[in-house]
């Protein structure tokens, strides 16, 4: 009996010394991370590192780190040479010629040359990968190399933003010699490109950890980098406050990023941003097939309070599908139907259309892909409306994956979000307002819209393009088959110490991390 | 004596062929499910961003667009040559989700079970034990609550409390992300690898990261062991051999831990195999809470994402698993009890 007692004593004081220890040592493993490890958390995720294999935000920050383009997107989103010297445009804008750089290398040793940038652009639609990234090239109908420095791209229809196209993920250069011409290089085997990092280790939907490769053009500022995957942003930002992750990019919702701005020794940096948020109308379905029912909704959406009381400052009221800070843009829905909701205006127009009111409309939206406070966000939309009498608004929504496929071809009034592929006004235009191009299926069709889109794709000239871009915002507002209501800002977290953040923040919405560092 | 009931072998077959059609009814009404949810994989991807027409050449490519009998023929024929087939999404094998992701759930669920069964059995012996006292009271609140509280809810107190407030252990991930960036990969099993490689100090942040999330999901299903163990444990102690050994002198806590406990716990032994699966279903729960990477986590990505060849393999080695797992339960209870059989 006092044996056993004795037994159980040691035990436990065994246990207690393990606890302790356990505690001692995870004080000397936090004190090893070294200032040249900088450790970044997300909630994005990675479908392919291949850049042929992919389409989405998660995969593209990755790529960012690993390849280069032919041409890049500065901050503040301007295009400036990358792996090549220049680019420039036959009269007919459908063929674009780049010089290339000399005395690259990839990271494995490879040359750099015209015949590595043809296989990466014949690969991409070669593969033709379930992601979609291909359809970023279908204008492109060839490409050639004349010589090992020059490369040749034949348009099938006359392009000026051709150059923003080469910066997108649809871009990246990889080496002839690694990268298969007719199947995806898995994330199981090694990435080689000439980017400022090198993928060292990646393991799916946990983590991907990068080492400097000094013999990029680019010169990251941090040795070692890591990137951390999280599915729950609350789980994230836990690991942020405790220092488990120095910072964190994409993304928390408006209250977490509230809490963390109130944390000590954390700092949420915003900038200039590309997303917007809008309203799509289908303009073949009733109610919204009238346009004064569309011009009423325009006059009454409450901008300001979704900025505000939902989204805590981090977005800014928008008044045109182009964003601000974009060449071309114009508040154009503020022109037209005002700053503020106008109860006066929406009633008038429906009385001119001899519309009865209240107007039963559904609005719906989705909770599962364009973050929590969706649900706040249209809970405004619905109260605006509501409020002025004129509509009498039921709120419908459905998870992403149901939501995605069923758009306008149910759906009279839906929400949708737009991230661009690359930060030009034509991206905001085409894939909204073109006969062909729009992929909401609400119907919307105008030959008028149709020349104009048209002319700016073959604009030979900055201020020819910039008045088509204007001219098509007007029209946009007239006919107003979508409303556009916010812009959101570039936005990341970081701890002290973490500094070069805000360098990074602006419209081209890429995580600049070689220009970060850690003290 | 005449031979009532089969013999161990031909129950042992039976359950064996017995396996075939419960999975091919799981396989058939996973396939169905994925398919009667609206969407797939690529307009779950690309809806929102590309316009019907690709959308529609991608899914054509894919042959999403094939009659669902075709669909499924196909389905079946991978399956029956062993081809558990790619994720769409990321286009990893199932067979490394399995083997990568699955090497984690297992490491959670293996500690969960050894906390929900030391907690368990030793809260629910007290209980029974002290029958009706304020031991026995609280033995059982502890059990009810634990078992009625979401697992989720449990953990983010978890994280809140020990993590976030006392700063005592890490919120989320297997390690810390040193750690994993830096451990061999052997076994895909973090403390075996620490072990191998013999790097204490990943060894013991290992450790440090498991605790909350093993402890989470350890208290959950300790909770049906208290109550199990209690049952049984005061139904022992009513036994007649219990009164014997009573009235022959032995001492009462000889009585309780050598005679009745031992008793008590055999049909619990039934128990904690067929839990199991339910300590899966667990696990994804806890693993999305805790950021842990195991297959439970990654399952609830792809269920999202529509992808349905990862959902698909991932449910047939999860059924095979829970199969097996009953099938062998089956046979140990079959060979303790001849009373068991077909």
């Amino acid at each position: 009996m006092r044996s056993k007692r004795l037994t159980w004593r040691v035990v436990g004081a065994v246990a207690v010394c393990a606890l302790a220890a356990v505690a001692v040592t995870s004080s000397a493993l936090a004190r090893s991370s070294a200032s040249s490890v900088l450790i970044d958390g997300t909630t994005d995720t990675v479908t392919n590192v291949d850049p042929a294999g992919n389409y989405d935000f998660g995969s593209f920050t990755v790529d960012e780190l690993i390849f280069q383009h032919l041409l890049e997107l500065a901050p503040g989103g301007k295009v400036v040479p990358g792996l090549a010297k220049s680019c420039s445009a036959s009269a007919n804008l459908k063929t674009w010629t780049c010089s290339l750089k000399t005395g690259i290398h990839f990271q494995n040793g490879d040359a750099f040359s015209s015949a590595d940038v043809k296989w990466s652009f014949d690969r991409v639609i070669k593969i033709k990968d379930p992601s979609g990234i291909s359809s970023l090239l279908s204008n492109l109908k060839s490409t050639s190399v004349a010589g090992p420095n020059r490369v040749v791209f034949h348009l099938t229809n006359p392009q000026s933003t051709w150059p923003f196209i080469l910066t997108t993920g649809a871009g990246f250069i990889v080496p002839k010699g690694a990268y298969p011409a007719d199947k995806l290089n898995p994330n199981t085997s090694a990435q080689y490109g000439t980017g400022p990092y090198q993928l060292v280790k990646y393991t799916s939907g946990q983590q991907a950890v990068f080492k400097a490769y000094n013999g990029s053009s680019v010169k990251a500022k941090t040795p070692n980098l890591i990137i951390n995957y999280y599915s729950k942003s609350s789980t994230m930002k836990l690991a942020i406050q405790k220092g488990e992750i120095d910072m964190a990019f994409r993304d928390f919702t408006p209250t977490e990023y509230g809490s963390l701005g109130k944390a000590s020794g954390i700092k949420v940096y915003t900038g200039n941003g590309v997303v917007i948020r809008y309203l799509v109308l289908n303009v073949k379905q009733k109610p919204f097939d009238n346009p004064a029912v569309r011009k009423a909704i325009a006059y009454l959406i409450p901008r300001q309070t979704i900025a505000t009381r939902v989204y805590h400052g981090l977005v800014k009221p928008l008044w045109s599908m182009v964003p601000a800070g974009l060449p071309g843009h114009t508040d154009i829905f503020k022109t037209v139907y005002g700053s503020a909701p106008s109860k006066a205006k929406a009633a008038a127009v429906l009385k001119k259309a001899g519309v009865t009111t209240p107007v039963a409309v559904t609005l719906w939206w989705t909770p599962t892909h364009y973050g929590d406070a969706s649900a706040d966000e249209y809970a405004e939309i619905q109260r605006a409306l509501n409020a002025s009498g004129l509509f009498k608004v039921t709120l419908q929504s459905a998870e992403w994956a149901t939501y995605s496929k069923t758009l306008g071809t149910q759906y009279g009034a839906f929400q949708l979000g737009w991230f661009p592929d690359y930060p030009d006004a034509e991206d905001y235009l085409l894939p909204f307002y073109g006969t062909k191009s729009n992929f909401t299926s609400n119907g919307y069709s105008s030959s008028a819209m149709d020349a104009i889109l048209k002319r700016e794709q073959g604009a030979r000239t900055n201020a020819g393009r910039i008045a088509t871009i204007k001219a098509a915002q007007v029209l946009s507002a007239k006919d107003v088959p979508i409303i556009p209501y916010w812009q959101g800002a570039m936005v990341a977290v970081g701890r002290k110490g973490v500094s070069g953040i805000p360098r990074t923040l602006d419209p081209t919405f890429i995580m600049r991390f070689w220009l970060i560092s850690k003290s | 004596m005449n031979g009532s009931g089969t013999s161990l072998k031909r129950y042992a077959i039976t359950r064996v062929v017995l396996v075939i059609p419960m999975v091919f009814i799981l396989l058939t009404f996973v396939f169905l499910l994925m398919r009667v949810a609206p969407g797939n994989p690529i307009s779950a991807s690309l809806g929102g961003h590309v316009p019907q027409s690709v959308i529609n050449q991608i899914s054509h490519q894919l042959g999403y667009d094939k009659p669902i009998l075709v669909q499924y023929k196909d389905y079946l024929w991978a399956i029956l040559h062993g081809d558990l087939g790619s994720t769409i999404t990321d286009r990893r094998t199932v067979s490394s989700i399995i083997e990568v992701n699955g090497a984690a759930t297992l490491e959670l669920t293996f500690f969960a079970m050894i906390i929900a069964i030391v907690v368990g059995v030793s809260v629910g012996l007290l209980a029974g034990r002290f029958r009706d006292t304020p031991v026995d009271a609280a033995g059982r609140v502890f059990g009810i609550v634990a078992y009625a509280m979401p697992v989720f809810f449990i953990g983010l107190l978890a994280q809140l409390f020990f993590g976030s407030y006392l700063n005592w252990l890490p919120i989320s991930d297997q390690a810390s992300p040193i750690t994993q960036a830096t451990l061999e990969s052997h076994t895909n099993i973090m403390l075996v690898d620490a072990i191998i490689d013999r790097n204490w100090d990943a060894f013991w942040d290992v450790v440090r990261h498991l605790i909350l999330p093993a402890f989470t999901l350890g208290l959950v299903f300790a909770g049906v062991f208290i109550r199990l163990v209690r049952v049984n444990v005061i139904r022992t102690m009513k036994d007649d051999y219990i009164e014997a050994a009573r009235a022959r002198g032995v001492n009462e806590r000889s009585v309780v831990y050598h005679h009745a406990f031992r008793n008590a716990l055999v049909p619990v032994v039934t128990v904690i195999g067929l839990q199991f699966a339910l300590l899966l279903g667990g696990a994804v729960l806890t693993e999305t809470t805790f950021n842990w990477p195991g297959i439970g986590h990654e399952l609830l990505l792809y269920i999202q994402n529509r992808d349905y060849a990862a959902v698909q393999g991932i449910m047939i080695v999860f059924a095979l698993v829970v199969v097996l797992i009953s099938v062998a339960i089956d046979f140990v209870n079959a060979f303790i009890d001849p009373r068991v059989r077909y």
